[in-house]
């Protein structure tokens, strides 16, 4: 039998069941009906059955396919006709599927609140066109102190204020002292070193500072770096620079405010705060890049200009999720972290 | 710094009430930590940056007040009466160690009447945290507070011929200080001497021996300038850190001394009496001229975005000190203020003036040129390698670079060097550079076990610390990861991981069996590109998770990064499919349990030839009734497929026939009918 008298003998049964089921008021007459079409010895299923063994072949798959599609159909025709002839449901035997049962939920992993928070810094700052550049955690004290313009007597160099590398073993001449590096700018003057200029740039990751823990203290902590080098950059372009990040990251309408500071490696230095939800929040440290600086890497200050700013990336991070102590952030406690999923 | 209210206004008059005048001050530099009433006066505490110290007494808060309110600054004429005796008749200073002290002025006061200060004085001292002691010790603490200069008072009588010698310490040289506590010293530090010992530790603290007592009469009044460094180093290593050192690690000002030594024999005499001698005993006479800066009027406007008045920028450098020597519409000379030693450049000028002006004079809304940024291959390559690992069931994990000795610090599966350290340890015990994640992880897995929580998996993605040699050392970022019990939960991560980064670059690696101490025998596998380690996976050897109190078997691995990142493909290409059918085989081998999957498959890919597009491993299991002991069955699925053609089932008959033959010879491997 070809495939198309096969089809065209299901569509008969089909448009047949569905006449005759209409019709049918009693549950009687449904359990009649379902012998006619579904009774195992000579129902109108079994017949088209037959006829499938006849169907060629290659046509076989699509065939059975079709088959089981309309034994399903006339399946659904009888339950909706017992339905309306309103007889009692069979009682069902056997295991019973209970659709209250919670979902097979995948067991997926959680990023980091501080990874997660990088990565929003990250998108950020480059739809503000700054470019993710890194630089090592091992420095030397050139890239640390004093290409930053951070002199020999300045008390940042204390070697009790940093994590200095103990010396090797004494086969190994010393190299000069190398440390883990106190702040994320050594990668400005990394990258001022190799990059040509104008350049636009961010660098975040680790740094360390001694600092008994507490829960706002962590001997390591992570810090986004922000510098912009070009012809002209102002202090207005600076704020107004901050302001974008901040009303991107907040949301809602942010001012900033600065406030004088103190920085080697910026003149002027100013301390950064948000008003935000009624309050001034403390953001960070900017400033415009010190003509030493630019000295120190062989760029022209009378040519040149630039900005910089560094915040710390734990606070806005606990400030997001709610974190109170920034200790629970590198405990690895699963119960802390699988609260971040997003 | 603790500003007393009802002190400042001898300096300055304000209008303002208190809340402004704290504002304007914590706007133009001077944080604002706290204002608390003692004895009924406001004392203000600010917070001052370490380049004003200027700031570290009244008269330089004063003046910032009278600069940003446009008040006059009234600064005390310290004047009095000398005696016709010369004070270097009966007093002589020698100056050794120039270094740490580059200046020595000593004045002295005849016929004191040591006592209680009057009580307005005293509770001005009170007020700001200082204990009053007598008339004379006060008064050199209160012109300190006034206007920054340390100074101290030497009952003349203890200085064994009236002849101070400023010289290095004798190391393990012994003095007692005022606070009765006996101090070790060294080469390094600088004390002010007689003939017989210390009788102070320059700059730091004055010595009990030769503190002004009741009985004193005669007073030596030093006025010094002691190097900042020399007095942090000495401060630092005695721990003995007093308002005097935190004033000479700022700088005070190097023409200061001479006012603030006759304010503080002015007040003496008012307090205590007494007669001053003439003159002073000075070991340079000198003035230090300030920094001659210039301004360009130009140079404002590109730095900070803003126009501010000429006439303006020039009036405020003026109130704070500056001496204008040239003037013209464009340019302005000056001579900045001793006080002011960070006013050397004209970008510190420029901040003067705009911190004077206020910051809200600078716009929020300048223009920001667009420019193109784009995300980082490394970038892309992390959002990958973090989707696989969460997909995974994998937390991630941070953890603090430095770990301490224990069963796990010698895992190094990296570098065979001894780690780094730092001189500080990070945290309590951890002082070691990390050569490897995975000690830290478990740690984290273990801090979990112990809340109970089991099976946990976790990744971290971070530097671990390589040393090479001399240089540098090798920073290298790592993919690591620990789970349960089955290395091949890790090795599936960073199978797809590598799949996805890599694409058919992964056609490259060379797959090793490896044997670390830290692995368990047997488990251990490492993939290699031109002979360079690109991943290891393996179980944790059974000892070290005994040691390290792990329960149950761990499986670790880790993935280098950098080198993932070198070979990236982050864009997919299009591979063009087949189209004729593909005929799947299912193979059921016997073999012995030494037979492993790697040397099967090459087998099976080798007979296969090039129509086996997949050799898939479905699993192991052992039947020992039917097949006896020391044998597993292997259960595989091979993808036969042409690009060329429809393949009859006696073609792929042939090749599996040849498949079962090969692994017949190579591994006697019985196929299961």
């Amino acid at each position: 039998m070809a495939l198309e008298s096969f089809y065209s003998a299901i569509d008969g049964m089909l448009a047949d069941a569905q006449a005759c089921l209409l019709g049918v008021d009693s549950p009687e007459g449904v359990e009649s009906m379902r012998i006619q079409f579904t009774g195992a010895k000579n129902g109108a299923l079994k017949t088209i059955q037959k006829l499938l063994g006849t169907v060629p072949a290659e046509d076989k798959p699509a065939a059975g396919k079709r088959f089981n599609e309309a034994r399903e159909a006339i399946e659904q025709l009888l339950l909706q006709a017992a339905d309306r002839a309103g007889g009692k449901p069979k009682a069902v035997t056997g295991p019973l599927v209970d659709p209250t049962l919670p979902g097979l939920r995948p067991r997926m992993g959680v990023l980091h609140p501080i990874t997660q928070t990088l990565e929003h810094l990250k998108e950020i700052m480059g739809r503000l066109g700054f470019n993710v550049t890194e630089g090592p955690e091992i420095e030397d004290e050139w890239h640390n102190f004093v290409a930053l313009n951070i002199p020999e007597d300045h008390p940042a160099r204390d070697p009790l204020d940093n994590f200095y590398l103990s010396a090797a073993k004494a086969t190994v001449p010393s190299t000069g002292a190398r440390l883990l590096r106190s702040q994320t700018s050594t990668v400005q003057i990394r990258v001022m070193e190799s990059t040509p200029l104008p350049l636009r740039i961010i660098s975040l990751g680790r740094v360390y500072r001694p600092d008994a823990p507490d829960a706002t203290h962590f001997p390591m902590f992570h810090q986004m770096e922000g510098l912009w080098v070009d012809k002209n950059v102002t202090m207005a372009q600076l704020k107004s620079v901050l302001r974008l990040f901040a009303t991107s990251y907040l949301g809602g309408d942010v001012n900033v405010r600065f406030r004088p500071s103190f920085f080697p490696f910026t003149e002027p230095s100013v301390e950064v705060d948000y008003w935000w939800n009624g309050q001034w929040i403390e953001f960070g440290g900017a400033g415009m890049v010190d003509p030493n600086v630019f000295r120190a890497v062989g760029i022209d200050p009378e040519e040149w200009s630039g900005f910089a700013f560094g915040l710390g990336v734990e606070r806005l991070c606990m400030r997001r999720f709610g974190i109170t102590d920034i200790r629970d952030l590198y405990r690895s406690d699963v119960r802390f972290l699988r609260q971040f999923a997003s | 710094m603790l500003v007393s209210w009802e002190w400042l206004s001898d300096y300055v008059k304000l209008d303002a009430p208190l809340e402004q005048v704290v504002d304007k001050w914590a706007l133009s530099g001077l944080n604002h930590e706290s204002t608390e009433w003692v004895e009924g006066v406001p004392v203000i505490d600010l917070e001052v940056t370490s380049n004003r110290a200027d700031c570290l007494g009244h008269i330089g808060v004063a003046r910032e007040a009278s600069v940003l309110f446009s008040k006059p600054l009234t600064i005390p004429r310290p004047e009095f009466v000398e005696v016709s005796e010369e004070a270097t008749s009966i007093v002589s200073v020698e100056n050794q160690f120039e270094e740490a002290c580059s200046r020595y002025t000593a004045r002295v006061i005849r016929g004191v009447k040591v006592g209680p200060s009057p009580e307005w004085f005293a509770k001005r001292l009170r007020s700001i945290g200082v204990k009053p002691i007598n008339n004379v010790v006060d008064v050199t603490n209160y012109v300190m507070m006034e206007i920054g200069q340390p100074l101290h008072a030497f009952d003349l009588s203890r200085v064994l011929g009236g002849k101070i010698v400023v010289r290095r310490a004798v190391d393990k040289e012994t003095f007692v200080a005022i606070d009765h506590r006996t101090y070790a010293l060294d080469s390094q530090m600088v004390v002010i001497a007689d003939a017989k010992g210390p009788l102070a530790l320059g700059g730091v603290m004055g010595g009990l021996e030769s503190e002004v007592s009741e009985s004193t009469v005669d007073l030596l009044i030093e006025a010094a300038s002691f190097a900042p460094m020399s007095i942090r180093r000495a401060a630092r290593k005695l721990k003995l850190h007093s308002p005097s050192s935190y004033r000479f690690e700022r700088r005070i000002d190097p023409n200061g001394l001479d006012w603030a030594s006759r304010r503080c024999c002015q007040l003496i005499q008012q307090l205590a009496g007494g007669v001053i001698l003439e003159g002073v005993v000075d070991s340079k006479q000198e003035v230090v001229r300030g920094a001659v800066v210039s301004l360009r009027r130009a140079r404002v406007h590109q730095v900070l975005g803003i126009e501010v008045p000429w006439a303006q920028s020039k009036r405020i450098l003026e109130q704070l000190g500056c001496e204008v020597t040239a003037a013209t519409d464009t340019e302005l000379n000056l001579v900045a203020p001793t006080y002011r030693q960070d006013l050397t450049r004209e970008a510190d000028l420029i901040e003067e003036i705009v911190r004077v002006v206020g910051y809200d004079a600078i716009p929020e809304d300048a223009m920001v040129p667009m420019v193109s940024s784009a995300r980082r291959p490394k970038d892309i390559m992390m959002g990958t390698l973090r989707a696989v690992a969460c997909a995974s069931g994998f937390d991630e994990t941070l953890n603090p670079s430095l770990i301490g000795k224990g069963a796990t610090d010698r895992i190094s599966p990296w570098c065979a060097q001894d780690p780094l350290a730092t001189s500080v340890p990070l945290l309590e015990g951890a002082a070691v550079l990390r050569r490897s994640l995975v000690p830290s992880l478990i740690a984290a897995r273990l801090h979990n076990q112990s809340q109970s929580i089991r099976d946990v998996r976790l990744f971290e993605t971070a530097n671990v610390y390589l040393p090479q040699g001399e240089g540098l050392p090798k920073e290298q970022l790592n993919f690591g990861c620990i789970a349960e019990s089955d290395p091949r939960i890790i090795r599936g991560v960073f199978e797809e991981c590598l799949g996805r980064i890599w694409g058919s670059g992964v056609e490259a690696i060379e797959e090793r069996v490896v044997e670390f101490d830290f692995m368990e025998r047997g488990t251990g596998i490492a993939w290699y590109v031109d002979g360079v380690m690109l991943a290891w996976v393996g179980s944790l050897s059974k000892a070290l998770a005994q040691s390290s109190k792990i329960e149950g078997a761990v499986a670790i691995g880790e993935l280098d990064l950098d080198m993932l990142l070198s070979r990236a493909v982050l864009v997919p290409r299009l591979r063009v499919l087949s189209p004729y059918p593909a005929i799947l085989r299912d193979l059921n081998f016997i073999v012995d349990e030494g037979v492993q999957w790697q040397g099967l498959r090459r087998t099976i890919e080798v007979a296969a030839g090039k129509l086996c597009k997949e050799v898939v491993f479905r699993e192991i299991y052992r039947d020992t009734k039917k097949d006896g002991a020391g044998k597993k069955r292997i259960l595989l699925t091979l993808t036969i497929q042409s690009d060329e053609e429809t393949l009859r089932s006696e073609q792929a008959d042939a090749l599996v026939a040849s498949v079962i033959t090969a692994c017949q010879g190579e591994h006697a491997a019985q196929l299961l009918s």
